[in-house]
């Protein structure tokens, strides 16, 4: 049983890593990780500000950039500006994060042992809160559309991916801003059992959207989300997606995923496989939202290079000229990137297919209107 | 389009299972009690409502939230007919905390915990052999969020059936960041008083199966959900705005087509504090207008305490089996009721008897602003 989102599409990326300001940046890092010393930690205070954060933790500030340069990029939010020129409450938002509150929480326990809860900041209350960081995203931008938590372990920016559009396919919301974000400290570093440098510092952010709302104000979408599927197994969940062992176009694998070792490898040898976590470190909740960056990268670029439309990566054709669906069918599995979080050893494996956005595979106006019409439901 | 609720389950400091909740709340008995787990002399407030099952005073276990969640899924699904094996049903649990607490153990005291079990999923797997499990950490609305979630994934036909959970546990850093934000310590919560204080935590599970509507499958439901609304009010990381809650509860009663003059019984959120009691009065008074008087109001939390993400969905099963027994539990400790609230009609002091309720509405709103609010009638008949 498959359960596509429905017409969705990613009409915007946000990053917010050290040394990576672009998907096509992120996919060339992954490909051909650098050796040498590590880049400088992200600034956030230069995306966003200095003032109005400090008692903000390390992951809501992350976010915040993200989420800013997503809806940036997704011409939600001018670039003079921060008020969404949508109303907010067509927007919804989805963040992931599974360490990110897990500092404020210990720490706070251990200074409660040390000496009481009176000597305790008031500033840290809003921390404690899982929530916090999909709140500030919020708040920040008057997003008052549904506004969601997953803390679901290895596959939980994946599945944040797949709320994000399910929101969407409900009719809740016409877009969501769906953000994935971790970051390192003493308290994770020790909860880990992992060192600082093995672990992502970093954030990534989709803007998934309604097709017809991204045709109604002209937006112009990166990706189709194909569908999502969460199975016990790799193997189950890629079959669940790419029946009969069909070859998508680049496989983006769980974390630090080995071949061989968790029997039989799901995916032909021949596709091309990434590893987000080897150029950005472990990224946990962060994961699914990072690959969903690299693959609309791969797709920019697949776009590019197969030759079959205009363009990729110039904003050439805007998404209303061709509609959603403006392909007869989904586009040929080898044109597709299947992103695969969590493995055999975790809770569940999450898969999902990022598809060409349209204007790239039937560049055809004479039929745009009548498809466009049909994916207007 | 509406949803069968097939099944329910529940654990919190007044009793474990839902008729045992249940009996409990209409009887007045409340899970109040002086601090168990953490050691009282590091703050000024001493109570909580928690469910008594450590080894020891002043000791603590790691995975006791998840425990309960597990006990209060297999309650429901059992009802439901489901049995132990959930490999084919979605589970969404909303939670505030997760386990947060088990990690506060392991990180300053050192007792072993799995950091992979901060989220639910793992142990649902074991236990029900479920994988398609959905952690949401959504403050003190999370499991009517997970319900709206569930209704939308019936709606869409998308699933059959979808198991929606909540759960939650004290933990440290919250009880001590909020002790250190109140004012005078509160010594039991008391939703709506003009006396009120502030807000006490407790610890509890709630869980319910919900299904597609099938004809002739009425009989057997415990209630019927008619809709869920679910918003963000994006103005304050804590403090709850009124025009937000309001939004919320005209957009449930609009997608379930009601207005404020069906409703016979509202489950108010209630958590005592200054603020919420405030801004939730307001908002439902300017929602309901002259309708105000109408419904039975009452608000649980003063003999559960504030059991977060959980709060809603147990909120809601008391809701459906005052449905379906026409027994309201009161609000207990509400001597005068603040100034935005005196024109509800509160259970007061005992439970109240009224055979004819038919519609209800359950608040549920958290930190960041995240409101839900569900509306639910009564099966059959």
């Amino acid at each position: 049983m498959t359960h596509g989102p429905g017409e969705v599409v990613v009409t915007g990326v946000g990053l917010a890593l050290p040394g990576v300001g672009t998907p096509e940046a992120l996919l060339r890092r992954t490909a051909c990780p650098v050796t040498g010393p590590a880049p400088e930690p992200f600034d956030t205070g230069a995306r966003i500000g200095r003032r109005g954060h400090r008692y903000k933790d390390r992951a809501t500030r992350l976010a915040l950039c993200a989420a800013l340069e997503a809806l940036r990029n997704a011409d939600l939010i001018p670039s003079d500006g921060e008020e969404v020129t949508v109303p907010g409450d067509t927007v919804g938002v989805v963040a992931s994060s599974n360490l990110g509150n897990l500092d404020t929480a210990c720490l706070t326990a251990a200074a409660i042992a040390e000496r009481s809860a009176l000597d305790l900041s008031p500033m840290s209350l809003p921390n404690a809160s899982s929530n916090v960081i999909a709140s500030w995203v919020a708040i920040r931008h008057g997003l008052r559309g549904p506004n969601l938590m997953l803390c679901n372990g290895a596959t939980s920016g994946l599945d944040a991916v797949h709320w994000g559009a399910a929101l969407v396919a409900a009719g809740r919301v016409r877009r969501a801003v769906v953000i994935g974000v971790e970051t390192h400290n003493a308290v994770v570093e020790d909860l880990l059992g992992r060192s600082a440098g093995e672990l992502l510092d970093g954030a990534a952010a989709v803007v998934v959207e309604g097709a017809r709302w991204a045709g109604a104000r002209g937006a112009r979408a990166v990706a189709v989300l194909g569908p999502y599927e969460r199975r016990a197994g790799l193997g189950g969940c890629v079959e669940a997606l790419l029946p009969d062992g069909a070859a998508p176009g680049v496989w983006f694998t769980p974390e630090r995923y080995a071949e061989g070792l968790a029997g039989a490898v799901p995916v032909p040898g021949a596709v091309p496989r990434y590893d987000v976590t080897g150029a950005v470190g472990r990224a946990s909740g962060a994961l699914g939202v990072l690959q969903c960056a690299a693959a609309v990268g791969w797709l920019a670029r697949a776009g590019t290079g197969a030759g079959t439309g205009p363009g990729a990566g110039t904003g050439s054709a805007a998404f209303e000229a061709a509609g959603p669906g403006a392909a007869p069918g989904p586009a040929p599995a080898f044109r597709q990137a299947l992103i695969t979080s969590g493995d055999d050893t975790a809770d569940a494996v999450a898969g999902l297919l990022l598809r060409p956005a349209p204007d790239r595979c039937a560049p055809h106006p004479a039929r745009a209107a009548l498809i466009s019409m049909e994916c207007s439901r | 389009m509406s949803q069968l609720v097939t099944g329910a389950g529940a654990v919190a400091s007044v009793g474990e299972g839902v008729d045992e909740v249940f009996r409990a709340l209409c009887a007045g008995t409340s899970g109040l009690g002086e601090l168990r787990g953490f050691d009282r002399e590091r703050y000024r407030t001493r109570h909580a409502y928690e469910i008594d099952d450590r080894p020891a005073p002043g000791t603590d276990l790691p995975g006791r939230a998840t425990d309960w969640l597990l006990r209060a899924v297999g309650e429901a699904a059992a009802q439901a007919g489901l049995g132990e094996d959930l490999s084919d049903v979605p589970v969404l649990v909303g939670t505030g905390l997760r386990e947060l607490r088990s990690a506060e153990l392991a990180w300053r005291d050192g007792t072993p915990f799995d950091i992979g079990r901060l989220h639910f999923g793992t142990a649902l797997r074991t236990r029900f052999g479920a994988v398609r499990t959905h952690t949401f950490s959504g403050a003190c609305s999370a499991s009517l969020y997970a319900l709206a979630l569930a209704a939308d994934l019936l709606t869409t036909g998308a699933e059959d059936t979808v198991v929606v959970a909540g759960v939650d546990t004290l933990t440290e850093s919250m009880y001590g960041l909020l002790d250190r934000v109140n004012g005078e310590p509160p010594d039991r919560l008391r939703p709506f008083d003009r006396d009120r204080r502030g807000v006490l935590m407790g610890d509890g599970a709630a869980a319910v199966v919900l299904r597609r509507e099938e004809p002739g499958a009425e009989t057997r439901a415990l209630g019927r959900v008619r809709a869920v609304s679910m918003n963000c009010d994006a103005t304050h990381v804590t403090a709850p705005d009124p025009q937000g809650i309001a939004r919320a509860v005209h957009e449930a009663q609009w997608r379930a087509g009601v207005k404020p003059g069906d409703i016979d019984l509202v489950l108010l959120h209630g958590t005592g504090t200054q603020l919420n009691d405030a801004a939730e009065a307001a908002a439902i008074a300017e929602v309901f207008g002259r309708e105000v008087s109408g419904p039975l109001m009452t608000a649980i939390k003063c003999m559960t305490g504030h059991t977060s993400g959980g709060s809603g969905l147990l909120s809601l099963i008391v809701a459906l089996e005052s449905l379906a027994s026409g027994r309201v539990p009161p609000t207990l400790g509400l001597a005068e009721p603040l100034p935005e609230a005196e024109a509800f009609r509160f259970v007061r002091e005992e439970a109240r008897e009224d055979g004819d309720l038919r519609v209800a509405q359950i608040d549920a709103f958290g930190f960041g602003g995240v409101n839900a609010v569900a509306i639910v009638e009564r099966a059959g008949r």
